[in-house]
C-alpha cells in the first residue's frame, strides 16, 4: 500500500479575488474577472483584455520582491494559516517549497530596462529576475527549512509541482511541502501572446468560439502533507491527492500534438497510478486555454478516453480568471479540491444560445457545464494543464482515503550515458556539433543558446549510452533540466525590444524560447523523448538535484531512463547582470551543458549498457536565507551530505573521493571549509576546475552536473583508487544537494 | 532602393530575426521548403520584418509572395 497524501490547506489569489473563497464564491457563480489591462501598455495591439490581479504589490507582502513572489507569498500565507501548520525551529525542516512559474521575474526586467533607459535601474531588480527566487523567497518569508525547487515549465509548472510535491513525501522524502504555482501580468507574456496571433480579442471563450486565451496573474498554493503527518498535529483534511502523470509531446514547441497523444498519456497515467480507470472521473478542470489547436487537441483527448463515461463533468475556469501560466495548473488544483469537497463544479462561462446549440453537437457523453455551476457529488476529480515545450500533466484528487498502487521501483541505478558540453568562458559551437547528431539548420537555428547547448550535450549523453529512440522506449525515457539562470539573455533581448519598441514590437521567432523549459522541450521534440520533463531552476546547484530529481523519477516506478542535465549559458547579458549584482564576477563565469543517462538495472542489462558508475544515494536540503546570499545555511549542507550517505547506506567516512564546489568567493569556500572540515577531518577534496582545463570557475549547472559526471567516468576507470565518490553543489539562498556515486561491482 | 538593395536588406533582416545562418541563404533559396524550413511562426515574423523596413503590409498576401528573398522584394517593389 502507498502512503497517504492529502491537502491540508488552500490559497488563492487571482482576478476573482484575493482569497479562496472570494475566488471559488465567484467562480462557482460565473463571475469573469477579466477586464482591459492595466500593468501592460497594449497601445499597437490587436487585444487589450486581462485577468489581474487588483492589490498592489505592498498591499500583498512587506516584502521588496518579484510580483510573481508577492502574489505566491499572500497564496502562501492564506494556504498555511488555513493548515494551521505553525512554523516552529522544530518543525521548519519538515516542510518544503515546490512553486510552478513561467516568466520568473519579467516584470522586474520589464522595470529595471525601462528605469535604465531613462538613466537609472535599480540593482536590487536584477536579484529579482531569475525564476529561481520564486521558492527560495516563499521559503525565507516564512521561515521554511524544508527543500525547495522552481518548477519552470511553463503552463504545466503548477500541476508538475504538486505532482512532484506528492512523489516525494510518498517516498519518505518529505513531511510537507507549500506547493502550487504563481506568476505575475507581464508585458514579456502579453507582448509574445500577442505575437504569436494567440490573443482572444474578446474575453477567452474555451471549448467555444476557441479564438485565443485571455492572460491572467495570480497565484494557487496548496498545503500538500502526508496523512500521518496531518494526523498527528491534527490538521484538517481537505481531501486526497492521487496519483499525477507527466509526459512530452514531442512533436512542436508551442503547438499541442493534433492527435492529443501526449495530453492522453499524462491523462492515463495519473488515472493508472492512482488505480482507477476513466469511468471513475467525475470532474476535469481541463486546460482549456481558449485556442483552436488547444481546445481541439483537448475535445480529442477527452472523448477519446472519456465517451465511455456517463458521469463526466469538464470546465475550462480560465474563462473566468484567464490564463495564469506557471500558476494556472494550480490555480485549478484549488478549484478542483473545492469542487470535490463542495460537490460543485464550477461553470465554463461565455456561451450564448447559439453555442450551446452547437455545444450540444460536440459535447457527445461529456457535460462541458456552461455558463452554469453543476451540483453534484464528485468522488474523484482531475485537473489537466499542457505547456509550451509540448510538456503535458495531470492530477487527480479524490474525496475519500484510497489505496493507490505502490509503483517503487527498488532496483540499483547506473550511470549509463554522459554527454558534455563545457568551455572556458564560452562554448564554440559549430555546424559538426549539429551535423553529427542528424540536426538540420532547420531546427537549429530556432533554438537561443541555452537550448542550443541542451540539444548538444543531451544528443551526446542518449549517442554516448547508446539509446536509440523508438516506438517501444519512447515513453520510458525521461528528462530532468537543471539551471541557475535559464534561457535569461532571450528573455532580456525579448524584454529590451518590447520596452524600446513597444508591446506590439514582441518577437514571434524568440518568445517561445523565453520558456525556461524550451531547452528540455526542443530536447524532447529532436529527440523523440515522451516521457517525464521537467525543467527546475534552482541555482547553481540546480544542475546536481536534476540527478536527485531524475532518480526520483525512476523509483517512483513513472520511467526506466532519465537524462538528468546542468545547463547555463554566459553571454554578454548574464556577464552583465553578474557583474552589476556583484555575487559573482562575469571573468569567473562559464558556459555548457552536461546530460547525464540514469537508468534503472533491468533496463542496463537489458540493453547490455556499459555502466559508468551507481548512483547510490542523493538528496537535497535547504536552510532558508536570503535569496543571493549563502552565509548562515550551511547546515543545509551538511544534511545534505549526511542524508545523501544515508541513501546509500554509508557513513561519511566510507568516502574515498570527495569533491568540492569552491569558486573563489569567499561566503561559498567558507561554508565548504566548514562543513568537510566537520564531517571529513583533513580529506583531500578534489575540484573539477583543478582537474580540467576547459574549466572555468563558475560553469553554474553545467559545472554541477560536469562534478558528477567526471567522478562517474574516473570511478570507471580500473586504475580508479576508491570505492565512494561524493559530489555536492550549493545554491544562493541555502539550497544544497549531494550525491553518492559507487565505482560499479 | 533598387531591387538589389531590397533584396540585400531581406536577407539581413532573416539572417539577423529568424537566425538563418547568411552563408546558407541565397537569394532564391526556398524559404519554407526543404533549403531553409521556416514556418509560420517565421512568417509572422517575414511580415512584421518587412513592414518595419520597408513599410509594407504583407498580412494576407498570397502565399507565393513569401517563397524566396526574390519573390519578397518583388511584392515589396510592387506595393511600395
Amino acid at each position: 500500500m502507498s502512503k497517504r497524501v492529502v491537502v491540508t490547506g488552500l490559497g488563492l489569489v487571482c482576478a476573482l479575488g484575493e482569497n479562496t473563497e472570494q475566488c471559488w464564491n465567484a467562480a462557482v457563480n460565473g463571475v469573469s474577472g477579466i477586464r482591459p489591462v492595466k500593468s501592460v501598455n497594449a497601445e499597437g495591439c490587436y487585444a487589450n483584455l486581462g485577468a489581474e490581479v487588483d492589490t498592489p504589490n505592498e498591499k500583498l507582502s512587506d516584502e521588496d520582491y518579484d510580483r510573481s513572489s508577492l502574489l505566491c507569498i499572500k497564496a502562501a500565507g492564506e494556504a498555511l494559516a488555513d493548515s494551521g501548520f505553525e512554523v516552529t525551529p522544530e518543525n521548519s525542516g519538515r516542510i518544503g517549497v515546490i512553486i510552478g512559474n513561467c516568466v520568473g521575474g519579467a516584470v522586474s526586467i520589464d522595470k529595471y530596462y525601462t528605469a535604465k533607459q531613462n538613466g537609472g535601474g535599480k540593482n536590487t531588480d536584477v536579484l529579482k529576475m531569475p525564476a529561481a527566487a520564486l521558492a527560495n523567497n516563499v521559503a525565507y518569508h516564512f521561515g521554511l527549512n524544508g527543500t525547495t525547487a522552481n518548477i519552470v515549465n511553463a503552463c504545466a509548472a503548477g500541476t508538475i509541482s504538486l505532482g512532484y510535491a506528492a512523489d516525494l513525501i510518498r517516498s519518505g522524502k518529505a513531511d510537507a511541502f507549500v506547493a502550487g504555482g504563481s506568476d505575475s501580468f507581464s508585458s514579456l507574456a502579453f507582448a509574445g501572446f500577442h505575437a504569436l496571433h494567440a490573443l482572444d480579442e474578446n474575453a477567452c471563450s474555451p471549448f467555444n468560439r476557441s479564438s485565443g486565451i485571455t492572460l491572467g496573474e495570480g497565484a494557487g498554493i496548496l498545503i500538500i502533507e502526508s496523512y500521518e503527518h496531518a494526523k498527528a498535529r491534527g490538521a484538517k483534511i481537505y481531501c486526497e491527492v492521487l496519483g499525477s502523470g507527466v509526459s512530452s509531446d514531442a512533436h512542436h514547441i508551442t503547438a499541442p500534438r493534433p492527435d492529443g497523444q501526449g495530453q492522453m498519456l499524462a491523462i492515463t497515467r495519473a488515472i493508472e497510478n492512482s488505480g482507477l480507470s476513466a469511468n471513475d472521473i467525475d470532474y476535469i478542470n481541463a486546460h482549456g486555454t481558449g485556442t483552436a489547436k488547444n481546445d481541439e487537441a483537448e475535445f480529442l483527448s477527452l472523448h477519446t478516453l472519456f465517451d465511455e463515461n456517463d458521469h463526466l463533468s469538464v470546465s475550462s475556469t480560465k474563462s473566468m480568471t484567464g490564463h495564469c501560466l506557471g500558476a494556472a495548473g494550480s490555480i485549478e488544483a484549488v478549484f478542483t479540491v473545492k469542487a470535490v469537497c463542495e460537490g460543485v463544479v464550477p461553470p465554463t462561462i461565455g456561451y450564448t444560445d447559439e453555442n450551446l446549440q452547437a455545444l450540444k453537437e460536440k459535447a457527445g457523453n461529456i457535460d462541458f457545464v456552461p455558463n452554469s455551476k453543476r451540483v453534484k457529488d464528485i468522488k474523484f476529480a482531475a485537473s489537466n494543464s499542457f505547456a509550451f515545450g509540448g510538456n503535458n500533466a495531470s492530477i487527480v484528487f479524490a474525496k475519500e482515503p484510497r489505496d493507490i498502487p505502490d509503483r517503487t521501483n527498488n532496483e540499483r541505478i547506473f550511470v549509463t550515458g554522459i554527454g558534455e558540453l563545457i568551455g572556458k568562458p564560452t562554448v564554440e559551437i559549430s555546424g559538426d556539433d549539429y551535423k553529427e547528431h542528424g540536426i538540420k539548420m532547420a531546427f537549429y537555428r530556432k533554438l537561443d543558446r541555452f537550448s542550443q547547448l541542451q540539444l548538444i550535450s543531451g544528443m551526446r549523453a542518449l549517442k554516448d549510452a547508446d539509446i536509440t529512440i523508438s516506438e517501444e522506449n519512447e515513453t520510458d525515457i525521461g528528462i530532468v533540466v537543471g539551471t541557475a539562470d535559464g534561457p535569461l539573455t532571450e528573455v532580456y533581448n525579448f524584454q529590451k525590444t518590447v520596452c524600446e519598441s513597444g508591446t506590439a514590437a514582441g518577437s514571434a521567432f524568440s518568445f517561445p524560447n523565453t520558456v525556461y523549459n524550451a531547452a528540455g522541450g526542443y530536447f524532447s521534440i529532436f529527440a523523440g523523448i515522451k516521457g517525464y520533463n521537467v525543467t527546475n531552476a534552482n541555482s547553481i546547484q540546480a544542475g546536481l538535484q536534476s540527478l536527485c530529481y531524475a532518480a526520483d523519477v525512476i523509483r517512483n516506478g513513472d520511467e526506466s531512463i532519465m537524462i538528468a542535465t546542468g545547463t547555463d549559458e554566459n553571454t554578454e547579458v548574464t556577464g552583465y547582470l553578474y557583474d552589476t549584482l556583484g555575487l559573482l564576477e562575469s571573468g569567473k563565469l562559464g558556459e555548457g551543458s552536461v546530460s547525464i543517462v540514469l537508468e534503472s538495472e533491468t533496463s542496463a542489462n537489458k540493453r547490455g549498457a556499459k555502466k559508468y558508475a551507481e548512483l547510490v544515494g542523493w538528496a537535497s536540503a535547504h536552510k532558508s536565507v536570503e535569496f543571493g546570499k549563502l552565509k548562515g545555511s550551511e547546515d543545509a549542507l551538511k544534511e545534505a551530505i549526511l542524508k545523501a550517505c544515508e541513501n546509500a547506506g554509508i557513513k561519511p567516512d566510507d568516502i574515498d573521493i570527495l569533491c568540492g564546489f569552491k569558486n573563489g568567493t569567499p561566503a561559498v569556500d567558507e561554508i565548504q571549509d566548514k562543513i568537510y572540515g566537520e564531517l571529513f577531518g583533513g580529506k583531500v577534496v578534489q575540484e573539477i576546475k583543478a582537474e580540467r582545463d576547459d574549466f572555468s570557475v563558475e560553469a553554474r549547472a553545467a559545472g554541477a552536473a560536469a562534478a558528477a559526471a567526471n567522478w562517474a567516468r574516473l570511478l570507471s576507470k580500473p586504475a580508479a583508487s576508491g570505492k565512494y565518490a561524493l559530489v555536492t553543489s550549493f545554491g544562493v539562498g541555502g539550497q544544497y544537494s549531494a550525491v553518492v556515486l559507487k565505482k560499479v561491482d | 532602393m533598387n531591387h538589389e538593395e531590397i533584396c540585400a536588406k531581406i536577407k539581413d533582416m532573416l539572417v539577423e530575426n529568424l537566425r538563418i545562418p547568411a552563408e546558407e541563404l541565397e537569394y532564391t533559396s526556398e524559404l519554407f521548403g526543404d533549403d531553409i524550413g521556416l514556418d509560420s511562426i517565421d512568417s509572422i515574423e517575414i511580415i512584421a520584418g518587412i513592414d518595419n523596413l520597408f513599410g509594407v503590409q504583407m498580412t494576407g498576401a498570397a502565399r507565393e509572395n513569401f517563397q524566396t528573398v526574390e519573390t519578397l522584394a518583388n511584392y515589396v517593389e510592387n506595393n511600395q
